[in-house]
């Protein structure tokens, strides 16, 4: 028998983006509010102690059921789909874009510039930070701009770390501590950061997970949340382009449709399954997908890609004081006018690479019983490693796609998303001077310690990726406006990494949070209050 | 839940421990070593879900299961040794045992790796003991404690000089 759930507002997918919307409308407005979740819980905050050092022993997944076993892509995905999506899993990084990111048509003739400026969202990156709770320490206010400050003081600096910032003061480079979302003061009834230094797992509840923003909405009863349950369709209301039902199929009972009625549609189900919904739901007025009449729903994929090093030091380390902290430096983000394009961030890691106890020396001789320690020893009073990493911006491209992959399908049938992912070919015509300019960075950076750098790799793998219903004005090249909503469905919104327009050269999520936070206030207007 | 673990050999995991962990450990350090190392093995799971690797869409497992191997390498190491020098591996000095230990070591190295990856137990035994927070305040001679949860007050200091095994 089919079941009928009715409400407001309904928010398919339980991540991060969608407990940012669930929670702004539940304080905000008196709206009815359901959120749908395709996966289950997973380890509870008492559990995380346990899971965690399983981890550590075992290298096991400390999240376990966070995935559904025959749910997924081809591409770079996330695995995870459960209550609290990715962001169970996150590090919690969280800088802002650059007011570059916004503007780099207009500042630099690449990519394209979106329809919203740093000014517009500015508001809504403090209120995700609130909401959050980000710990972080202002940086130079031309390379960091905020107009208050952060809700936490910063995670203190290692005695590691704070060698580094020395050398890279020397160096004259600006850096500053990343801002994270972990507690150094007790915050909306979490705890303070431990420095357990397993970020992937927190078992003292101090970073920032969505489980705790929807258990707290249940608790109050904000909202309703119904978990292991897919959608698999949305359905236009007859004779008209607004969304009437979504369809989906709980899991534990495979055999009852649930139908999801409601007067507004948010899709926050990530970067690649919200797309994937939208080209589902096709159907006679929208055959290639919904929200797609302009061709443009699964385009522009995007993410940034990195150059990484190590560097030696001449100094005396001791990786693993806090090795879940880290250095940042936005200068290259905003670099002023520039020849040839090319802005990049820097972080900045103890570590221990290159100086790891070992079972042969250098000449493949094999070490016993005290002679490994003794090597380890002489290779670690011998100086330190720093790890760098520079993500760099990547300029998206049209033809950078999530399609439906009629090759894959899960066990009901329904083909998987498949993304293949390009850089336009502006990125890859600057991509060997995008390499060697950083590579230069390392190793001035070096220098200025009498280091060396000891090795630079890259990647093209597209990290915090987005896209897929980029937001603009102009319905002819995108699929969303500036709040979420989509251009040909009045009451369906799209929210968080798929409206991206490009993907910077930070961490992505406070931004994909923001722009949630900007499609809720949309989504209230018409709420009553 | 698989089947129960197989036991290894404790009194010839102790006489390879005695070859290949640091003697500074003292008769205790290397116990407790010794020790870490067994209830490490009782939880193994073989084919356990790993975590998921940044940004791939499937799901990894570990390995098969490397007890019952291990046990029948310790089993084999004090055989060979009974037959070669009439006694057990516990009988053998430190360099006969090391000698033993060469050629099953030969495809070993450089580095230790993870203790799970299969091969020999001696290099699971090394890799387990050198991975804890123990080996690295040892080598550096102070108190970093590693992966525990130490609370912020303290990380801006320099870590405590004197670590014991
Ligand atoms: C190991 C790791 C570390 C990371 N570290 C950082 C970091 O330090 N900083 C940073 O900025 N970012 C980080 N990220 C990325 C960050 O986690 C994601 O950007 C963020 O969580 C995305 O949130 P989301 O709400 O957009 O999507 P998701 O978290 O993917 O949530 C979407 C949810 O929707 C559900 N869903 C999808 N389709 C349907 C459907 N049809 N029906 C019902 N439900 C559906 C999914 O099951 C999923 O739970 C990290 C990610 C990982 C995995």
């Amino acid at each position: 028998m089919t079941r009928v759930v009715e409400s407001d507002v309904c928010i398919i997918g339980g991540g991060i983006t969608a407990a940012m919307v669930a929670e702004r409308l539940a304080e905000r407005t008196s709206a009815t509010i359901t959120v749908i979740e395709a996966g289950g819980r997973t380890a509870s905050l008492e559990e995380r102690a346990g899971t965690r050092a399983r981890m550590l022993a075992y290298g096991e997944n400390p999240f376990p059921n966070d995935h559904i076993p025959d749910q997924t892509g081809t591409g770079e995905m996330y695995r995870q789909m459960v209550v609290g999506g990715s962001a169970m899993h996150w590090g919690g990084a969280v800088p802002r874009y650059s007011p570059e990111d916004f503007r780099l048509r207009s500042l630099y003739g690449v990519g394209f510039d979106w329809p919203i400026s740093f000014d517009d969202i500015e508001p809504y990156y403090q209120e995700a930070e609130e909401r959050i709770g980000v710990a972080g320490e202002q940086g130079p206010p031309d390379c960091d701009p905020r107009s208050k400050p952060y809700p936490m003081p910063p995670l203190p600096l290692s005695y590691n770390l704070a060698r580094m910032r020395e050398w890279t003061e020397r160096a004259e480079v600006p850096f500053w501590t990343q801002p994270w979302a972990r507690n150094t003061e007790p915050y909306r009834g979490r705890n303070v950061c431990e420095r357990c230094d397993t970020c992937a797992v927190c078992p003292t509840g101090a970073k920032y997970t969505p489980d705790f923003a929807f258990d707290r909405l249940l608790a109050d009863g904000r909202i309703g949340l119904v978990d292991r349950t897919l959608v698999r369709r949305l359905e236009l209301e007859p004779g008209s382009d607004r969304i009437a039902v979504a369809h989906a199929l709980d899991r534990a009972a495979p055999g009852d449709p649930v139908e999801f009625h409601a007067g507004t549609f948010v899709v926050a189900a990530g970067h690649a399954w919200s797309s994937h919904l939208l080209l589902l739901s096709a159907t006679g007025r929208f055959p290639d997908g919904l929200a797609n009449r302009t061709g443009n729903l699964g385009r522009y994929m995007t993410g940034h890609w990195y150059v990484s090093g190590y560097i030696n030091l001449p100094m005396r380390l001791y990786p693993g004081i806090f090795a879940n902290n880290s250095l940042l430096s936005h200068r290259f983000a905003s670099p002023g006018p520039l020849d040839r394009y090319l802005r990049h961030d820097l972080r900045l890691w103890e570590s221990g690479v290159g100086r790891q106890p070992r079972l042969r020396d250098d000449d493949g001789r094999l070490l016993w019983g005290d002679e490994i320690m003794a090597d380890w020893r002489t290779r670690t009073e011998s100086g330190a490693t720093a790890r760098i990493r520079a993500y760099y911006d990547v300029i998206p491209d049209g033809d950078s796609r999530l399609t439906l992959d009629a090759a894959r399908t899960n066990s009901l049938g329904d083909p998987m998303p498949r993304i293949d992912y390009r850089a336009a070919q502006a990125t890859l015509d600057l991509e060997s001077h995008t390499r060697d300019t950083i590579t230069g960075r390392f190793e001035h950076l070096a220098r200025a310690a009498d280091g060396t750098v000891r090795s630079t790799s890259g990647s093209r793998l597209f990290e915090h990726p987005g896209g897929g219903c980029r937001m603009g004005d102009d319905p002819a090249t995108s699929v969303v406006d500036r709040w979420g909503r989509t251009h040909d469905h009045e009451n369906l919104f799209v929210v968080g990494a798929p409206t991206i327009v490009s993907s910077g050269c930070a961490n992505g999520t406070l931004t994909f949070c923001a722009l949630s936070l900007m499609a809720a206030e949309e989504i209230g207007r018409e709420m009553p209050a | 839940m698989g089947a129960a673990p197989v036991p290894l050999p404790g009194e010839t995991l102790r006489a390879v421990a005695e070859a290949v962990l640091p003697a500074e450990l003292g008769d205790d350090g290397r116990e407790r070593a010794v020790a870490a190392f067994e209830r490490w093995c009782e939880g193994l799971e073989p084919v356990a879900e790993l975590s998921h690797p940044y940004l791939v869409p499937e799901t990894r497992y570990s390995g098969p299961d490397p007890r019952p191997g291990w046990a029948a390498q310790l089993e084999g190491l004090d055989k060979e040794c009974m037959s070669r020098h009439g006694v057990s591996l516990a009988g053998l000095d430190t360099a006969g045992r090391r000698k033993l230990l060469e050629q099953p070591l030969e495809g070993a190295g450089p580095g230790l790796g993870s203790p799970a990856n299969g091969g020999h137990v001696a290099a699971a035994l090394m890799a387990h003991f050198y991975s804890s927070p123990v080996a690295t305040d040892l080598c550096y001679g102070v108190t970093i404690a590693k992966q525990q949860c130490r609370g912020l007050e303290g990380a801006g200091a320099r870590p405590a000089m004197g670590a014991q095994p």
